[in-house]
């Protein structure tokens, strides 16, 4: 019972990472019909720009982190403006190609930085435990729950409170409506990419105390496309929950089933849930998100 | 009466297109003598043997990308798959030439199993679960090491037919060359049939191409088949060839290969399989000799390679679109 707990406990916490990736994702497609295949490597920049703000810099861990995600977030809008929104209006491919070689180009950056490229770091909370009785729970998993619920109603303010969020929503129902109602869809774009970007960075700082940062990192992301998937693609809240779904099915499939099924839980559970759900778990209730 | 064989002969060559297409044929001899000049013949054949397969590959992408316009995002495990499925066959006795269309039947297998959930959506579903299905397919060949030897890989013996071994680069680059003719008719033909013309209206328009009686969903599901078909052929070519396989040969880079290659050569086409193959073959050459040619250690870095890649794919994707598939949205 307690180990059980335990695991679901750092399944949720992976499956956060999962979410915000996803939602990044999700995010980015909804506002510009863009598939972004970028996500891993925004979310490895992220981490290994807090670590280079924090060791090499010697900046507080909390700066470092802010400094790190506002840093991912405007590369990611400049990258918008420089050439993703070329992709804009064309097919899916260009897109996918687009994300593709930029991210390669990003992880090629990154490793022919040489200490980047040989070392795993870790930063330095990370092993610390917190025992709550006879439970002993990973400070970093706890962390990771916490950052994700502000960061959620942090964006929940934003989309529902705010003039910059009403006008990307409006921008991601329909953009040539938006366009008519004098919402600057280009701008939009631009927002949309910075907090994919920024969310991205989010998602690689917190994966930080549980994995490594490492040259491999991003290829966490791969997991967002299950999450969005069963989240039904187009729903920001459904891709969160999509992920920790994810992150606990994982979690149990690596208690219960025979070593090495873990890892592709996620990609059988995205192919029967297209296969059952094609509208994703959420979906199918008419007037609720979706498209 | 004596030129009527040559006149039926010439009917037939026009009904194939030839008139049109020498202009091509000539450019392909003239690279090819070129090539034999410029690099050696022994390399000049190793390079038109990969080319040629990886056009095979390539025509499957061509199929479901640029003919039936969906996406696809994990290709490179229908080509593993056909890999695996020649190596296991001829290892266990079977000759090559038989095993080959046996290969291909498990990449149209493949192809099935792996479109098959996304069939009522479309569009970018396509991606995500041929997507999902390669990264399974990747770590099962990992994982079930009793037959595939894992991430070790397996060592594949050479090609051959009753007795005939292909074991210089002039017989392969042959073998190769005859087999692509030989899928490129194939596909030419049927392009033109009523399969080929259903394909074509699913890219153009799904809801126009239903109410005409076309089912868009069988439409999708014979692309998938077909491509799948074609590129597991190319993987059981690629294992004769290059002689080793292993899971990590047809990761998610391969696959992007293949997208950039029916990209690049212009989906529409068949014949852009070649010219994206040709390209797709050359870059990492070039950039082996541009980093040559870079100055310091900085160069040495595995980083610079990546870079150089992720710029090509960034530059021919920003700078030439007209060679995509425009149809492939949705």
């Amino acid at each position: 019972m307690l180990s059980l707990l335990q695991v679901l406990s750092s399944g949720i916490a992976i499956g956060c990472v999962y979410g915000l990736v996803a939602l990044s994702f999700v995010l980015i497609y909804k506002a510009t019909e863009t598939v972004s295949f970028m996500q891993g490597d925004l979310l490895m920049l992220g981490g290994f720009a807090g670590l280079a703000l924090h060791l090499a810099a010697g900046w507080p861990l909390a700066f470092a982190a802010l400094g790190a995600v506002a840093a991912v977030a405007l590369l990611g809008a400049g990258l918008e403006r420089l050439a993703l929104r070329r992709a804009i209006g064309q097919p899916h491919l260009v897109a996918v190609l687009l994300t593709f070689g930029l991210g390669m180009m990003l992880r090629g950056a990154v490793a022919s930085v040489p200490a980047a490229a040989q070392d795993m770091y870790r930063l330095p909370f990370a092993t610390d435990t917190i025992a709550l009785g006879p439970l002993v729970l990973a400070a970093s998993h706890l962390w990771v729950v916490c950052a994700t619920v502000v960061l959620m109603l942090l964006l929940a303010a934003f989309f529902h409170r705010t003039r910059a969020g009403l006008a990307l929503r409006a921008c991601s129902e329909d953009a040539r409506v938006a366009a008519l109602m004098g919402v600057p869809v280009a701008r939009m774009h631009t927002l949309a990419w910075a907090l994919g970007a920024g969310l991205a960075a989010v998602a690689g700082l917190l994966l930080a105390p549980i994995t490594f940062v490492h040259l491999n990192m991003g290829f966490i992301a791969l997991k967002a496309f299950p999450a969005a998937v069963l989240g039904g693609l187009t729903s920001l809240p459904g891709a969160l929950a999509g992920g920790i779904f994810l992150g606990v099915a994982e979690a149990l499939a690596g208690l219960l089933l025979p070593e090495g099924t873990k890892d592709v839980v996620p990609y059988v559970l995205l192919m029967t849930a297209l296969l059952l759900f094609p509208q994703g778990l959420a979906g199918g209730r008419p007037g609720l998100g979706g498209r | 009466m004596k030129d009527r064989p040559c006149a039926a002969l010439r009917a037939r060559l026009a009904w194939a297109g030839w008139p049109r297409r020498w202009p091509a044929l000539v450019t392909w001899a003239l690279l090819l003598v070129l090539a034999l000049v410029g690099l050696g013949a022994d390399f000049a054949f190793g390079q038109v043997t990969l080319v040629a397969t990886y056009a095979i590959a390539g025509l499957g992408v061509v199929i479901i990308v640029g003919q039936a316009g969906q996406i696809v995002l994990g290709q490179g495990a229908l080509v593993a798959l056909g890999a695996y499925a020649q190596a296991l066959l001829v290892q266990a006795g079977l000759p090559a030439l038989l095993a080959l269309p046996l290969a291909g039947a498990v990449g149209a297998v493949g192809g099935v199993l792996a479109s098959l959930p996304a069939g009522r959506l479309g569009g970018l579903y396509f991606g995500m679960s041929t997507l999902a299905f390669a990264l399974i397919v990747e770590e099962a060949l990992v994982r079930w090491e009793s037959l595939t030897h894992g991430a070790a890989g397996m060592v594949v013996a050479g090609f051959g037919v009753a007795g005939w071994r292909a074991d210089t680069p002039l017989a392969q680059a042959v073998v190769s060359i005859a087999v692509l003719l030989a899928v490129l008719a194939l596909c030419a033909r049927l392009l033109r049939s009523r399969i080929g013309l259903a394909w074509r209206a699913v890219r153009e328009d799904e809801t126009a191409a239903a109410a005409c009686g076309i089912a868009p969903a069988a439409a999708k599901l014979r692309a998938f088949v077909v491509g799948g078909s074609l590129s597991a052929l190319a993987g059981g070519l690629y294992a004769h060839w290059i002689g080793f396989i292993s899971p990590e040969q047809f990761g998610l880079v391969f696959s992007f290969e293949l997208l950039m290659l029916a990209f690049i050569g212009g989906a529409r086409q068949l014949s852009g399989a070649l010219w994206g193959a040709l390209v797709v073959v050359a870059i990492p050459q070039a950039i082996a000799v541009l980093r040559d040619a870079l100055p310091g250690d900085w160069a040495r870095s595995a980083g610079l390679e990546l870079v150089l890649f992720g710029a090509v794919i960034v530059g021919v994707v920003l700078f030439r679109p007209q060679g995509l598939a425009s149809g492939s949205r949705d």
